[in-house]
This record gives C-alpha cells, sequence and structure tokens, in this order.
C-alpha cells in the first residue's frame, strides 16, 4: 500500500541575479533581475509501507526541496501529491501527527535545556497524556540508550548524543513515516552505525518507512534496499539498491558505492 | 472546525503556551546572573527616564502637552508593563525575519499546531521581565491605592501586550514579500514605544492618525489614561479592545498570507 505518491511534481522559484560589485548592485536596485529556477521537474515516484528509500542525488539537486514539500513545509508549483493519504499543505497538522522528521542541519531540542524538557513540549505539541509521555520517553531512553545524558543541557553534548536525542524526538509521537535529511552529518562512525541500527530496528519493530536523504554511502548501503537518485530536480534513477553497481556502470567488482554513487551522478551531469 | 473540534484545539493551545512559558523561564533561568543583571538593568534603565521626566516637570510647572507628571508614570508603567509581558511571553516575533531567511521556519511547519503561535511563543526576553516589573513598581509607588487606575493600567498592559506583538509581527512579515525587513521591524517596534511614552499631543495630526492606525500602540496607552481620567466614556474601552482584536486579526492574516511565499533554506542552525 502506497503512502507516498507523487505525480510530475514540480517547484520552481524565483532567484534574483545580481551582476559582481556596487555598481551591479546599484543597478539592481533601481532594475533587479530574476531568474526562474526549477528546483524540482516533474518528479513521479510512489512509496510503498514500510519501504526504506534512499533519495540521493549531489548538492543542489532538489532532494531537500523535495521532501518539503512532502512534509507540507513548501507549496508544489506544479503536479500532485499524497503522503498518507493526504494532501500536505492542505492537512499539514493532521500528516505532522503521523510524520516524523530529522533535518540534521535543524534541531528541533533546546539548546540550553536537557533533551528531556524538550520532549515533554513535543508531547503538549503531538497530544500525548503525561503518563504516556513518561512511557513513551521511558522506551526511546531505553532504546537510544539516552539514561546517561537526557538530562543534559543539550548544549553540552556531543554531536552523537544530540542526533540520538533529535532521532528519539522525531520518534515520540509514533510516526509511520520517517524524514531523514543527513541525520549522520558531521557524525564519526561508530554513532553513524548506532544511528543506522536504530533506524532499521524501529523499521522492523513497529513498520516504520523511512524516506532518506544523505550523501554517506554506507547509509544507503547499510540502511536501504530501494536507491531513487535525483539530479538537477529531475528523476534519473529507481531501483533496488543492489543494482545501482550494475546501472552506474561501473565494471571493477573491486568499485566501492562511493565510486558507484560518484559514477551515477558523473553520468547524470553528463547527460 | 466544530465546537468540540474548536475547544479540544484551544485547550491543546493553552497546553503548548503553558508549556512554552515554564521552558523560556527555565532557559533564562540557566543563566542566573545573566537574568538578574538584565531584568534589574532594564528597570534601572527605565527609572533614568523618569528622572528627567521629573526634572523637565520641576522646570516647566505642572503639565506638558496636556499631561501631568502622574499622566506620564502612567503611560510609562502602561507601555513598560505592556512592552515587558508582550516580550515575555511573545519574543520570537521579533526574531521572525531572521527565521525566514535561515529557513528555521521549518521546525515550526513540521508540528501539528498553530504555526504562528507555536513560533512568537518559542523565546523570550531576559529583560522584559526587567520592564514587566518596572511597570508595576511604578504603579505600585504612585497609584498604590487607586483601584481605577490599577483597572486601566491592567487593561492598557493586556493591549498594549498583544498590540506590539501585532506590530512587530506584521513588520517582520514583509520579510516574504520583500526580503530582509529586520530593520523595519526593528523600527515599527521603536515607533510601538515613542509613540506611547510621551504625551500623544506633542505629535502632529499626522503623526497621530499613524498611532491609532497602522502602529496603534496609542490603543493601549492613551485611551486607558484618558478613560483613567474619565476623558472618554466607559464605553470606549470596548471600541479599543475592538480595534485592537481587529488589528491582531489581520496581522495574523497578513502573516499567514506571507506564509505562502516562504522558500526555507539550508543555514546550519541550532534552536536557542
Amino acid at each position: 500500500m502506497p503512502v507516498i505518491t507523487t505525480c510530475g511534481l514540480t517547484k520552481t522559484y524565483r532567484a534574483k541575479v545580481k551582476g559582481e560589485g556596487l555598481g551591479a548592485s546599484v543597478r539592481a536596485l533601481v532594475k533587479p533581475q530574476w531568474k526562474q529556477v526549477e528546483a524540482v521537474r516533474g518528479v513521479s515516484l510512489t512509496i510503498e509501507r514500510g519501504e526504506i528509500a534512499a533519495f540521493i542525488g549531489p548538492n543542489g539537486a532538489g532532494k531537500s526541496t523535495f521532501i518539503k514539500m512532502l512534509c507540507g513545509i513548501l507549496h508544489p508549483s506544479g503536479g500532485e501529491l499524497s503522503v498518507l493519504g493526504m494532501l500536505p499543505l492542505k492537512d499539514r497538522r493532521r500528516l505532522a501527527m503521523r510524520i516524523g522528521s530529522v533535518f540534521g542541519q535543524k534541531s528541533q531540542l533546546w539548546l540550553h535545556l536537557p533533551a528531556i524538557d524538550s520532549f515533554t513540549l513535543l508531547a503538549a505539541i503531538y497530544e500525548i497524556s503525561d503518563a504516556e509521555r513518561r512511557r513513551r520517553v521511558a522506551e526511546l531512553s531505553d532504546v537510544f540508550e539516552l539514561g546517561g545524558f537526557i538530562q543534559t543541557p543539550v548544549r553540552k553534548l556531543s554531536l552523537g548524543q544530540r542526533i540520538r536525542c533529535e532521532v528519539a524526538a522525531s520518534l515520540l509521537h509514533d510516526p509511520e513515516i520517517l524524514f531523514l535529511d543527513e541525520p549522520t552529518i558531521g557524525l564519526d562512525v561508530v554513532v553513524k552505525q548506532a544511528i543506522r541500527e536504530l533506524i532499521l530496528r524501529r523499521n522492523r519493530e513497529r513498520g516504520v518507512t523511512v524516506f532518506l536523504t544523505s550523501h554517506d554511502p554506507s547509509d544507503i548501503e547499510n540502511l536501504c534496499r530501494r536507491a531513487i537518485v535525483i539530479d538537477r530536480g529531475s528523476l534519473i534513477m529507481d531501483c533496488p539498491v543492489e543494482r545501482l553497481r550494475t546501472e552506474s556502470g561501473v565494471e571493477s567488482a573491486d568499485a566501492s558505492m562511493e565510486d558507484i554513487i560518484a559514477a551515477i551522478f558523473r553520468k547524470g551531469a553528463a547527460s | 472546525m466544530n465546537a468540540i473540534g474548536a475547544a479540544r484545539s484551544f485547550r491543546k493551545h493553552l497546553r503548548i503556551f503553558g508549556c512554552y512559558y515554564r521552558l523560556n523561564l527555565a532557559s533564562a533561568l540557566e543563566y542566573r546572573a545573566s537574568f538578574a543583571i538584565q531584568a534589574f538593568g532594564m528597570a534601572l534603565s527605565n527609572s533614568s527616564f523618569i528622572f528627567f521626566w521629573w526634572i523637565a516637570f520641576r522646570q516647566v510647572g505642572g503639565s506638558i502637552a496636556g499631561y501631568s507628571f502622574e499622566d506620564v508614570l502612567f503611560i510609562w508603567a502602561a507601555s513598560s508593563g505592556g512592552f515587558g509581558l508582550s516580550t515575555i511571553l511573545f519574543a520570537n516575533a521579533s526574531n521572525l525575519s531572521n527565521l525566514i531567511i535561515t529557513g528555521e521556519l521549518d521546525a515550526f511547519l513540521l508540528q501539528p499546531c498553530s504555526v504562528l503561535m507555536n513560533l512568537i511563543c518559542a523565546k523570550t526576553s531576559l529583560y522584559a521581565y526587567g520592564d514587566a516589573m518596572y511597570g508595576i513598581i511604578l504603579m505600585a509607588l504612585f497609584y498604590a491605592g487607586d483601584s481605577a487606575a490599577w483597572l486601566w493600567f491592567g487593561y492598557g498592559v493586556l493591549l498594549f501586550a498583544a498590540i506590539y506583538a501585532a506590530i512587530t509581527l506584521t513588520a517582520h512579515t514583509l520579510t516574504f514579500y520583500m526580503g530582509d525587513a529586520g530593520s523595519i521591524g526593528a523600527l515599527a517596534s521603536q515607533f510601538s514605544l515613542n509613540f506611547s511614552i510621551y504625551p500623544e499631543s506633542i505629535y502632529g495630526p499626522a503623526v497621530r492618525a499613524l498611532m491609532y492606525s497602522l502602529i496603534p500602540a496609542a490603543i493601549a496607552v492613551h485611551v486607558p489614561l484618558k478613560l483613567f481620567r474619565e476623558l472618554l466614556h466607559p464605553a470606549a474601552a470596548l471600541s479599543a479592545l475592538g480595534g485592537a482584536i481587529a488589528y491582531c486579526a489581520a496581522a495574523c492574516a497578513f502573516f499567514y498570507r506571507g506564509l505562502r511565499r516562504y522558500e526555507s533554506g539550508n543555514v546550519i542552525v541550532t534552536k536557542m
């Protein structure tokens, strides 16, 4: 049963164009010039319940823009989309109750307070009763091993501890879909492995659908069964992860996942 | 949404509001010394203005632009208390331009509650506690036993808190339309304060029109003073309240209209 469906999804926006130097700045003040940027161009795909799909592409390919449209943050310029049977923008609040997200570059935790306090606020936002909050926090704390630092102000946590708290926070309301935008960015290999194991466990035990963007080939190799490749806003590949090698055209049997992905990106750039 | 749904949503938002208040205060208290210094410093800074007014009234005589020294104390108390309350509860309104530019609105859009309430309540200001305290101290010193003064002071504080937040929000919402409107937001906030801490008749007719329309800070300070001095019919309180509610509703509508133009961003940020 599909939980995400997009058909010809498009996002264009207007960007200001300005030449170099002060003169160009003054001219732009009087007569600004704009260009249309097509961040996402007619992307159609379907994600089934319980899938773990990698959404990959070079920087500026349109990955984050695509995810933000699925989450109801951005208005699509064209096409159709449905997430859990809802239109993200129209049903933003109802949809938000059923999805979770981790944007590796942005925090949903309060810097000066312990993560446990952020969980209390999130429980109020997600309409979780106090008793249920205590039960869920205890469970997540156990699974994510947060016990040692859940009462330490977030500013004093290591990046790995913070990301574990972020993922736990995104799961507090028991979402059906988890959107992860570069969740392992900046983490060391041990913490990356721990985060991956936790995500896999959640998928196995609760059937949570995971939609992941990452520049880390190990995330894709170890977590995902399906790879969706986007470049310059267009979908260029959608296949099982094990077929990426064949599709990339890399012949060497020793080629790493990093080589394979780089080859796919180069192929996309050349086309 | 039916009545039951609306009541449930109201209760939910009240719970979130309470939670934000407790967390904001807890976050402020993480830095106890800074909190105490900023709150006390602000109260001290405000006192110096009153000292200057006291000197001015001694030099000039009984009234300046139709206001007595006690009248000036009243408008100072109401604006200081209202500004304090507004920035204790809705400090993030003045951070909206920054949130739009850095793409930090994403976090608020991802949560199942009112985006506007969620974002404006997400931050407090430490020195605002000094402002709020200062308003109450002024009233306690000069109007201690006057129940009518306290009534109209309370009315003014609530109105100013709401109107000041709405003015700040409206100015910063311009960022959706014209890029960084942070300095316009700061100017609008400054105008609101200037319009409320000086006797209104020192301003010309055009500025006075502005004080009751586009930047209606006067509604929250000068109207309560006139009601207290019985220069206006008590029914004017309802008109002012209606005007404030209409202005706040228009500010909300303007924000949500602007939100459609939000383009997000990928700046690396941490919630403070």
